[in-house]
């Protein structure tokens, strides 16, 4: 299962968690490292993206309590849920008087036992995500180290072996797809087929893709509109880290994209 | 006319706690939290307002890390506000592994309460609401 049909799955639920309860005003799932899934409207994406933003300050200076579990925002007019489960948080926005203890049964059973399930249907998934760099390789690992292994053991891996022996040296993970905020491309030499993302994921899905360069990326708006691109990191330091690209004006206009927008981006690797 | 008048009052006492208008001096929020730091599961507190701040923790290694916490907390509960149209903030608890927080405005004072896990902090939120 790759990380399209891990993620297809979870927006899913989330759909379904609001047909169920129509009271839900926003619901979200995001993890630490900036992963967000949410529901299929473009508003509800963005309101995440803002949110994630707001609360990140919140989860950073909570390691003094031992990391955030859960947090209650109270409101006059609604109250915002957000609680732990596995490595993700779900982000839940309720009207004042909407059935809590409806909302928080259905949302405490079911994102869990789908969270655990497509842990077992895909126990690397997680660990294979680029904030943990370590780990990222269990898909395509060989398993040369038959030596301590039992028979039986070695049989099986040789069948998995054999089966991904032709192509493994071609076999990378499958290409990430991230979301990243739109935001303008400052002075006047700025090349006007280039678009620019923080250093800091370039490395990432430079370790991912074993060191291979990635030097243009798919850009895709949520309307349907796709372009190729080439790449350079962030030259302002004040954008590092906020997930945002810069892209030209000439592209978001082919694209019909604005500054402020979300669009998904893909790495070409070659 | 006047009868309408006590009927409006006593509905919205029994939604919004006027006593959290009335406390909205410092000098008479500092009485209920020192009330409130005799419980034996709570940690301690920070009240601030514009022109001064107190803070009464039993760990004061902790003030640093529970004083971020704090201001990231009434700074996440504003931008959340506004972004989901919530209204004003009545409170935000934030729950740790190991403590808990409850953070609330009183007038132009910020109060952040920290405690063990096992309190009840719906009940010291109850306890803020003192007439």
């Amino acid at each position: 299962m790759d990380n399209d049909a891990y993620s297809f799955a979870l927006r899913n639920t989330l759909n379904e968690i609001t047909n169920a309860c129509p009271d839900i005003q926003s619901i979200f799932l995001f993890k630490e490292d900036g992963d967000i899934i949410s529901g299929e409207e473009k508003a509800q994406e963005e309101a995440a993206v803002h949110a994630v933003d707001a609360l990140d300050d919140v989860l950073e200076k909570a390691e003094t309590l031992g990391g955030v579990q859960s947090i209650i925002l109270e409101g006059n007019k609604g109250t915002v849920n957000v609680s732990r489960t596995k490595d993700f948080y779900l982000v839940t926005v309720v009207p004042e008087k909407a059935d809590m203890k409806y909302i928080n049964t259905l949302t405490g059973v079911l994102v869990p036992t789908v969270l655990k399930l497509l842990e077992k249907i895909n126990p690397s998934h997680n660990r294979g995500t680029p904030s943990e760099p370590e780990n990222e390789e269990p898909t395509v690992e060989p398993d040369v180290k038959p030596i301590q292994e039992s028979t039986e053991e070695t049989a099986e891996k040789h069948e998995e072996h054999d089966v991904s022996e032709t192509s493994l040296e071609s076999i990378l993970p499958e290409p990430q797809v991230n979301q990243f905020i739109v935001e303008n491309v400052g002075g006047l030499f700025a090349s006007s087929d280039t678009v620019r993302i923080d250093g800091d994921t370039m490395s990432q899905w430079t370790e991912l893709y074993e060191d291979r360069k990635i030097e243009e990326v798919t850009i895709e708006t949520f309307g349907g509109k796709s372009t190729r691109c080439k790449l350079k990191p962030i030259k302002d330091s004040k954008y590092e880290g906020k997930g945002i690209i810069q892209i030209p004006e000439k592209i978001q206009q082919s694209l019909e994209i604005k500054k402020g927008e979300l669009v998904k981006v893909k790495p070409i690797i070659e | 006319m006047v009868k309408q008048k006590k009927n409006i009052q006593e509905t919205t006492s029994e939604f919004e706690p006027i006593a959290i208008e009335r406390a909205a001096h410092e000098d008479d929020v500092r009485p209920i939290l020192e009330n409130i730091k005799n419980c034996d599961t709570v940690i301690g507190y920070i009240l601030r307002n514009t022109t001064s701040a107190a803070i009464d923790l039993k760990d004061p290694t902790k003030v640093i890390d529970y004083a971020t916490l704090s201001s990231a907390a009434f700074e996440a509960s504003e931008q959340l506000s506004e972004l989901f149209d919530l209204g004003k903030v009545k409170n935000i608890i934030v729950e740790g592994k190991d403590t808990k927080t409850l953070h609330l405005s009183i007038g132009e004072n910020n109060i952040s309460i920290f405690m063990e896990k096992s309190a009840d902090a719906k009940k010291i939120l109850e306890q803020m609401h003192l007439p």
